[in-house]
């Protein structure tokens, strides 16, 4: 295996208050790793100063050695929320990276097609946004960040927004397509079965600062479908997890109501 | 596969409703009509005070007939176009400026709510006096009364781009001019068109009181020679015109908004 992503004494402070303290982390190419912790620990912010969407206080981000300032078509965005712009079709929304980078021509046409059939949306590339559902307006938001074939791949809570049971669908069509291409993944997700099961590394963090606490490695069997989840390994790492941010999270939910 | 048929449907019902009420519309204009009709006829004899709608359309025709009435038409047409034109091209620009830059803003936003909030049909006497009883006065008035909803809802638009689309697009490393004609300018457009139809009804009444001060001819000095001359028949065919280029302009802009800007529709 070779590094992918080297995270590298990254801090982040925003007026004084320390988000992220020291973070160290080495990610092999083709891994997936899930970003968990309690509210406040800033994984989102980590995930977003790897997109260049913020910058670091301190530290480095190196992707394939190369160390990143500002975003870039390297790197690939699926957000929280679609972020689809509703005045344009499924294609033309999936095809914006391309578009952006000045070269939307045939070949890239072809291939956000492939990519809308990859994530099951094929029959509807002609359809706008408000004309689908909310889960399948996550798949065009997957599509689109594939659509500028990037080196890694970076999800910030994508299915937060879905109800349990499309949610569910939706980890196995991700793991189901991230088969196919073998991107490196950072996922972040408040659901620890979630990052369980589509992880081979859980890096948990604990917040004020927000820190590494501990880097579980999954070794759960590929490919994995929905039953692995009531396996006694699968219940035992997800109890492991929770026990470390448990206290955390407590604080976090006391903060939150004071 | 649920959710686009789901949606056909509803639209098909939307389409039943939107007939069901063009009916009950049209039935309603027609008792209006017939209200009126009798009303004219049987209880305000006297035809110094009310024509009937009758006796409208006869005068409309009268005059269609002998040319003045396209005459009037074509006059006060070209005054609200050049009007419109040209304030709706100012607006816009001038929402631009204050939208992009806080400096423009600063110095454009007293001015445009200021006179935006004015009753500047007030100055037409003035803008008459200066500019004489052609055309120009006409048009100036309308380029006043135009031009702020334009500018303030175009700066409105522009200003409520969704941060969230934006970030977006910044993670594919959109450049700020991307930002504009891919998001900002495709946002503010049902803003942009809201202003410009707001526009249609201020300019209609800049024209004609405009006219009524002072004029040569146009829709407005018809209207006012007809009073002066108590014919009833042609001051209503005045009004009805209006009317009518009101509610042709205004359904004009209600298709261009669904052709231009269907995600606003639901």
């Amino acid at each position: 295996m070779t590094t992918k992503l080297v995270i590298s004494g990254l801090s982040k402070r925003f007026d004084g208050l320390e988000a992220l303290h020291n973070i160290n982390v080495d990610v092999e190419r083709g891994e997936f790793i899930s970003l968990v912790g309690p509210s406040g620990c800033g994984k989102t912010t980590l995930l977003r100063i790897i997109a260049g969407l913020e910058d670091a206080t301190e530290g480095a981000v190196l992707l394939d050695g190369r160390a990143l300032r500002g975003p870039g078509n390297d790197r690939g965005f699926v957000f929280q929320s679609d972020n689809l712009l509703p005045w344009r079709t499924i294609l033309s929304n999936a095809m914006i990276g391309p578009e952006i980078a000045g070269h939307a021509g045939p070949h890239e046409r072809q291939r956000t097609l492939d990519l809308l059939k990859l994530v099951g949306l094929e029959g509807f590339e002609s359809y706008f946004p408000r004309q689908l559902s909310g889960g399948m307006r996550q798949r065009v938001n997957l599509a689109r960040a594939l659509a500028i074939d990037p080196e890694i791949l970076l999800m910030d809570e994508p299915f937060s927004a879905l109800d349990a049971q499309t949610r569910e669908i939706m980890q196995t069509e991700l793991l189901r397509i991230w088969e196919k291409g073998r991107k490196t993944v950072l996922f972040v997700t408040h659901q620890i079965d979630e990052a369980v099961f589509l992880s081979d590394r859980v890096l948990v963090l604990a917040r004020r600062p927000g820190r590494i606490r501990e880097m579980v490695a999954i070794k759960l069997p590929r490919p994995r479908g929905l039953p692995i989840k009531r396996t006694a390994e699968f219940v035992a790492y997800v109890d492991h997890i929770w026990r470390l941010i448990e206290d955390d999270v407590r604080a976090s939910v006391i903060d939150e109501h004071a | 596969m649920v959710a686009p048929n789901k949606e056909r449907a509803k639209s098909t019902i939307r389409s039943l409703r939107r007939r069901d009420v063009n009916l009950a519309g049209l039935a309603s204009i027609v008792a209006g009509l017939v209200a009126w009709e009798l009303l004219s006829r049987f209880f305000v004899a006297n035809a110094l005070f009310l024509a009937a709608p009758s006796q409208i359309f006869a005068a409309i025709y009268q005059l269609a007939k002998s040319g003045e009435l396209w005459w009037h038409i074509a006059i006060s047409g070209i005054e609200f176009l050049l009007g419109y034109v040209i304030a709706c091209g100012l607006g816009i620009v001038a929402g631009l400026a204050m939208a992009s830059s806080d400096t423009a803003k600063k110095v454009l936003q007293p001015w445009m709510s200021g006179l935006y909030a004015t009753p500047t049909i007030a100055l037409a006497p003035l803008f008459i006096l200066w500019l004489g009883i052609g055309i120009w006065s006409k048009v100036l008035v309308v380029i006043f009364l135009v031009l702020f909803p334009v500018a303030i809802n175009t700066e409105a638009g522009l200003r409520t781009t969704s941060l969230r689309l934006i970030e977006m697009l910044r993670s594919f490393g959109a450049r700020p001019s991307q930002i504009f004609f891919k998001l900002s300018l495709p946002s503010a457009t049902p803003f942009i068109l809201a202003g410009l139809k707001l526009g249609i009804g201020r300019g209609l009444i800049g024209v004609v009181v405009a006219e009524l001060f002072g004029s040569r001819a146009g829709l407005g000095r018809l209207i006012s020679q007809s009073a002066d001359a108590f014919n009833m028949p042609e001051l209503f065919a005045g009004v009805v015109i209006l009317a009518v280029a009101g509610i042709v302009m205004t359904a004009g802009f209600g298709w261009i908004e669904r052709t231009l800007v269907p995600w606003t529709q639901d």
